[in-house]
């Protein structure tokens, strides 16, 4: 954390001036044997693309996951908007209405069309009528470039438009912030690029996100604050341009090395 | 030998009665057993010791038995255990419904199952509860997974209701019987109730075949 303070000047950070939306407060998370979380702290700012990066293992989708109460946190705090993350499930179930997620696999719901897995949240959780959870899934799957492929399933899809659907999906209960969970591992490199380009929109849009990521050119091009983790800490965090440019931590540039980004 | 035929159309009437009280019997045994076995299934899956365990030993038990001896207790013990007194096709319905749900817990047990935890950590993902993400999510997954195996479920019921005749509930099989009693054309009636048993299961066998070809492979 000294690191980024030291930084700051350098590369002031984008939401320096923005209260924190999520906060972490020595959150530590373990499953059995294994620590998956071993004390991260950090926060997230307004408007700010968060990406986390780091080798597998090292904690980043657990973190996000404990973020919206997908997995309980064993020990430290989350705070989101200044108010302490309830631990019990159905106090999470509240917030995570607050919180949208992107699965690495997509997670579409294949009984439904592309329409339908956008309605379902506000219809059910929401408890809005038919025709007005309709006509705001319509308008997300028009945001996303797929308005044409309303009554397809999700398997006539192809990977790329899943992934776009679930955005448009997650986006449909008007989230505060958007996690997402390597939302282009699982694709085709042809289909990558409309993801990215959807959730670079969302960027501009002045939408809050936390995004667990390979992908480098996305972290540096869109990403206001890259966070490096590893065996379940945060070995480094700062702007893009410190990550990438100029680590402090000789860690971050073995992974930045392993993966042949060369800066 | 000679076979007098006609002993089974003067007898069409009661045959065709003895039918559709076939039909009753399996339709009105699904109708219960496909909620109870979905029931039972979220029982057993609830992660509520005592309803997981009370599920696991209806299963069992109902599982394990022979059919014609859960009928015989059903008529014989329930009156006196209960002092519930039930018209014999009551008694019947809740002796096949009893076992029916055992099976059909047992395969939406395996149905829910095969459904990842992504999905239902998708459901979540958007607030929804653990009764909404099964109702909406999971279920209409799980159903269509195993509507094969309902269907060949549907099939056995269909024959197995024949034994509820034990209890003389008046189905085909009782009206069949009752006839070949009273004529002792004991060949034409059994023939009869063969072809009448073939010809509704047919139809309803190919239909499942049908189902498989259809919905088997999923995704």
């Amino acid at each position: 954390m000294n690191t980024s303070e030291t930084e700051r000047h350098a590369h002031p950070r984008k939401g320096a001036g923005a209260p924190p939306v999520v906060l972490y407060r020595d959150v530590r998370k373990r499953f059995g044997d294994f620590i998956a979380l071993s004390g991260v702290s950090m926060d997230v700012r307004k408007g700010e693309v968060v990406c986390l990066i780091g080798p597998s293992g090292s904690g980043k989708s657990t973190l996000l996951r404990c973020t919206n109460g997908l997995e309980l946190i064993d020990d430290g705090e989350i705070e989101l908007d200044g108010t302490l993350l309830p631990r019990d499930w159905e106090g999470m179930r509240r917030v995570r209405q607050r919180m949208g997620m992107v699965f690495q696999n997509f997670e579409l719901f294949p009984h439904k069309t592309a329409l339908g897995n956008v309605a379902i949240g506000p219809m059910t959780v929401l408890r809005m009528t038919r025709d007005d959870s309709v006509t705001r899934a319509r308008a997300l799957l028009d945001k996303v470039g797929l308005a044409d492929k309303a009554d397809n399933y999700p398997s006539q899809l192809s990977g790329g438009q899943q992934q776009r659907v679930a955005i448009a999906r997650a986006l449909a209960m008007e989230p505060e912030i958007m996690l997402f969970d390597e939302p282009t591992s699982a694709l085709d490199p042809e289909t990558v690029g409309e993801v990215l380009n959807v959730m670079k929109r969302l960027a501009e849009e002045g939408m809050t996100m936390i995004v667990v990521t390979h992908e480098m050119t996305f972290a540096r091009r869109v990403g206001d604050w890259v966070v490096v983790m590893e065996r379940g800490a945060v070995i480094e965090q700062g702007p893009p341009e410190q990550i990438f440019d100029a680590p402090r931590v000789d860690r971050t540039r073995e992974f930045l090395s392993h993966l042949g980004w060369s800066g | 030998m000679n076979f007098d035929w006609s002993v089974v159309w003067r007898n069409a009437d009661a045959l065709v009665e003895g039918t559709k009280l076939t039909i009753l019997l399996a339709v009105t045994t699904m109708a219960i057993a496909i909620p109870g076995g979905i029931v039972l299934a979220l029982m057993r899956l609830s992660g509520v010791r005592a309803l997981s365990a009370a599920s696991a030993s209806f299963v069992e038990l109902f599982r394990n038995l022979p059919l014609i001896l859960v009928i015989y207790t059903a008529y014989y013990v329930m009156p006196v255990a209960t002092g519930l007194s039930l018209p014999p096709i009551i008694t019947g319905i809740v002796a096949l419904a009893l076992n029916v749900s055992a099976y059909n817990s047992e395969t939406f047990r395996a149905g829910i199952a095969s459904i990842r935890q992504g999905q239902s950590d998708a459901a979540f993902a958007l607030g929804m509860s653990r009764w909404q993400a099964t109702y909406e999510i999971v279920l209409p997954q799980a159903v269509r997974r195993v509507l094969p195996v309902l269907a060949s479920t549907w099939v056995s019921l269909f024959k197995d209701t024949s034994l509820v005749s034990v209890i003389s509930v008046g189905e085909l099989a009782f009206t069949s019987m009752r006839i070949r009693s009273q004529t002792f054309r004991v060949l034409e009636m059994l023939t009869a109730m063969a072809l009448i048993y073939w010809m509704l299961g047919y139809p309803q066998a190919k239909f499942v075949d049908w189902l498989n070809r259809r919905f088997g492979i999923s995704e």
